[in-house]
């Protein structure tokens, strides 16, 4: 069989009728329906690995990196729908990775700054190609950190809505109790800011170098990557300074992820002033 | 089957004549023996708050233990009179007491349907009924198939799903707040009645530390003593509350203790993250502005019987898929125990003709010996056989239609008795 014939399409529409029968356990409640969404994530998940390992994708670009991505954060939803059986997951996970894949998409033919597959960059030590590679991982795994901080918060925000309105707890949805939302922020933001750091300082680092074609601080990928940063700094000192916990940590992450979502989406401008 | 179920239940019996009509643990084996002996029947007692029942059985007679023996039985256990006693039982025969106890034991004829604790009640009347030998075959089978049903229902339908108790479902609102209790500290204010309940199912959480505190020194250090806890000068109220993680409040004062202001000062000093209170007193001893949404969450008695409610009304739609169940597993137990009934009479009756056949065939050889080849031999033996299958086909069937159909009712009782007149199979 040939892995080339898998389209994006393939793993987007398995995670959307994975999505849909999470909605449809929600309504009513089977275990056959969770089972099922379970099958038809699995699936997705298996078609966008073999997608990914078919096309050797760039991470450069920004259809690579949004897909590549969107299936570290569906390898979540995988084992987080295995660890938490009786929660809700899918239905905050699925969303957001059919978002990123949707997002992708839209980047097709986005050829990125260079050829060729990222990983087999990341292995081959040669010069600014590897240190290219290193920025572009950091970054994508800071991303990684900042989906589950997002996932997270946006789960804490309706399990808080959901309690402030005193909801009985067996009523709808089941969530993870608040504290554990919060852990789980907490460790995902502390665990991406230093990679975002090292991502962000490889590529100031790269774009030093007179080998760059960038603009410099003006390029609007590099902005955006910085204020991602400034806000990843605020939202520590406030949790950590400040003691500032619950609802006003959820809203800056998500704050933060709009900004990666940002970062990924906007292009690196050329001096040439072209697109890459 | 010969059953019989008489007895009194919360839904016509008032209290007053339930407890009247109760078993001690004394009493209970007593009765059991008498019934055993005095009535020659298997017997199990159900005596709980909710009910009293006694289970009557006689597997092998022709007539099941009488109603009304039973009514007498019991006024006299109880030294009441019988006036007293008669007009609150009823009394439910085979199938309908099969149905009825399959019913009683899935917590369907219970006072909160679902609940769990009936199952064990019938548990331990069977297993004290067994432990004395007063049960037999008959309700051997039914209590252990009414156990295996109970279990059924509550596994197959959603009749026990969720909480029903206060203090039960003040923990699962604890439990969407914290996922972790080793590092918390639960306050416990006052010592009321429900409080004690709700702070033994806080206990099961495991939290790092109890503190109480009360009005009264001597009843702090007395509900700190009961709980591993320890007690806390009501002067000192604030400093617990800035270091609870969970408060647990039940005391009976008439104006709340705790107002938004004062918890506003609290909130001030506190360096932990959010606080659970659990106000279930009445009148509420925390101002409901407490509840923020945010660092705190308020939840009082109002809140915690809205959950029951829910639970309940959430259960009742799964009442009909367990009444199903519980229908086919009486009607599957009827037609078992007819089979088992029916059967050893159906094999006599083979038995006897089969001997009255062959004596015959033998006399015949007899009287003919010499003249018969073996072929003609086997021709007549297979023609008797063939006579024997066929008289006695046409009783048999009908038989077991008439136990199957009515699952071992009055025409199957009265087919199978005639049988055994008619034919004179006895024991």
């Amino acid at each position: 069989m040939s892995y080339e014939r898998i389209t994006v399409f393939c793993f987007a529409a398995s995670y959307a009728v994975a999505l849909g029968l999470e909605l449809l356990h929600l309504l009513r409640p089977r275990p056959i329906h969770r089972l099922a969404a379970l099958v038809f994530g699995g699936a997705g998940l298996l078609a966008h690995t073999l997608y990914l390992a078919a096309q050797q994708l760039p991470l450069s670009s920004r259809h690579g990196s949004l897909l590549f991505l969107a299936w570290i954060v569906a390898v979540f939803y995988l084992y987080g729908t295995l660890h938490h059986r009786r929660v809700a997951w899918g239905l905050f996970v699925l969303p957001l990775v059919l978002g990123l894949v949707c997002l992708g998409t839209l980047f097709d033919g986005d050829p990125g700054e260079e050829e060729g597959f990222w990983l087999s960059r990341l292995f081959a030590f040669q010069g600014d190609r590897f240190w290219g590679a290193v920025h572009g991982t950091l970054l994508l795994l800071a991303g990684v950190g900042i989906c589950v901080g997002f996932v997270a918060s946006v789960m804490y925000l309706v399990h808080a809505r959901r309690l402030r309105a005193k909801t009985p707890p067996a009523e709808g949805m089941r969530l993870l109790s608040l504290e554990r939302l919060e852990e789980m922020n907490r460790r995902a933001i502390v665990l991406a800011f230093p990679l975002l750091t090292g991502g962000v300082l490889v590529g100031m680092a790269l774009m030093a170098q007179a080998a760059s074609q960038l603009q410099g601080w003006t390029d609007p990928r590099v902005l955006t990557a910085l204020v991602l940063w400034l806000v990843f700094a605020i939202l520590l000192y406030l949790r950590y300074s400040l003691r500032v916990r619950g609802r006003r940590v959820a809203l800056l992450t998500i704050v933060a992820f709009v900004l990666l979502v940002v970062t990924f989406a906007v292009p690196h401008t050329l001096s040439g002033g072209g697109t890459p | 089957m010969i059953l019989l179920a008489v007895g009194c239940s919360f839904r016509d019996t008032p209290v007053a004549v339930r407890e009247r009509l109760a078993f001690d643990a004394a009493k209970l084996g007593r009765s059991l023996d008498e019934l055993n002996g005095r009535y020659g029947c298997e017997a199990v007692i159900l005596s709980t708050c909710n009910r009293v029942e006694l289970y009557l059985a006689r597997p092998g007679a022709d007539v099941g233990p009488d109603g009304d023996l039973v009514a007498e039985f019991l006024a006299e256990v109880h030294g009441l009179p019988l006036a007293d006693v008669r007009p609150h039982l009823y009394a439910h025969r085979n199938e309908d007491a099969v149905r009825h106890l399959f019913r009683v034991t899935s917590s369907l004829d219970s006072l909160v349907v679902g609940e769990g604790q009936i199952a064990g009640q019938v548990r331990q009347a069977y297993e004290t009924a067994h432990g004395r030998e007063c049960v037999g075959p008959l309700l051997n089978a039914l209590f252990q198939q009414a156990l295996r049903v109970a279990k059924r229902v509550r596994t197959e339908t959603g009749i026990a799903r969720g909480k029903v108790s206060v203090s039960s479902a003040a923990v699962d609102y604890v439990r969407e707040v914290f996922s972790h209790f080793d590092d918390k500290t639960v306050l416990v204010i006052g010592a009321g009645k429900m409080g004690e309940l709700t702070l033994r199912h806080l206990r099961e959480l495991r939290p790092k530390r109890i503190l109480v505190t009360n009005r009264s020194p001597e009843k702090a250090q007395s509900v700190a003593a009961g709980c591993g806890g320890a007690p806390v000068p009501w002067e000192e109220l604030d400093d617990a509350l800035a270091r609870a993680d969970v408060v647990l409040s039940t005391t009976g004062a008439a104006e709340p203790i705790v107002t938004w202001e004062r918890w506003q000062k609290v909130l001030a000093r506190r360096k932990k993250g959010a606080a659970v209170i659990l106000d279930i007193a009445v009148p509420r001893d925390f101002d409901a502005r407490v509840h923020d949404g945010d660092r705190t969450w308020l939840f009082n008695i109002d809140d915690l019987k809205r959950i029951r409610e829910a639970t309940l009304h959430e259960r009742l739609k799964h009442v009909a898929p367990a009444e199903a169940l519980v229908e086919q597993e009486t009607g599957a137990f009827a037609k078992e125990w007819s089979r088992r009934r029916v059967g050893p009479v159906i094999e006599r009756l083979t038995q006897e003709c089969e001997a009255k056949r062959r004596a015959i065939v033998r006399n015949l050889f007899h009287k003919l010996n010499g003249r018969l080849t073996e072929a003609d031999k086997q021709y007549i033996e297979g023609a008797f056989r063939k006579l024997q299958s066929q008289i006695l086909h046409g009783p048999i069937r009908t038989l077991s239609d008439a136990m199957e159909e009515g699952a071992g009712g009055h025409e199957g009782h009265t087919l199978l008795d005639a049988l055994r007149k008619l034919f004179r199979l006895h024991d």
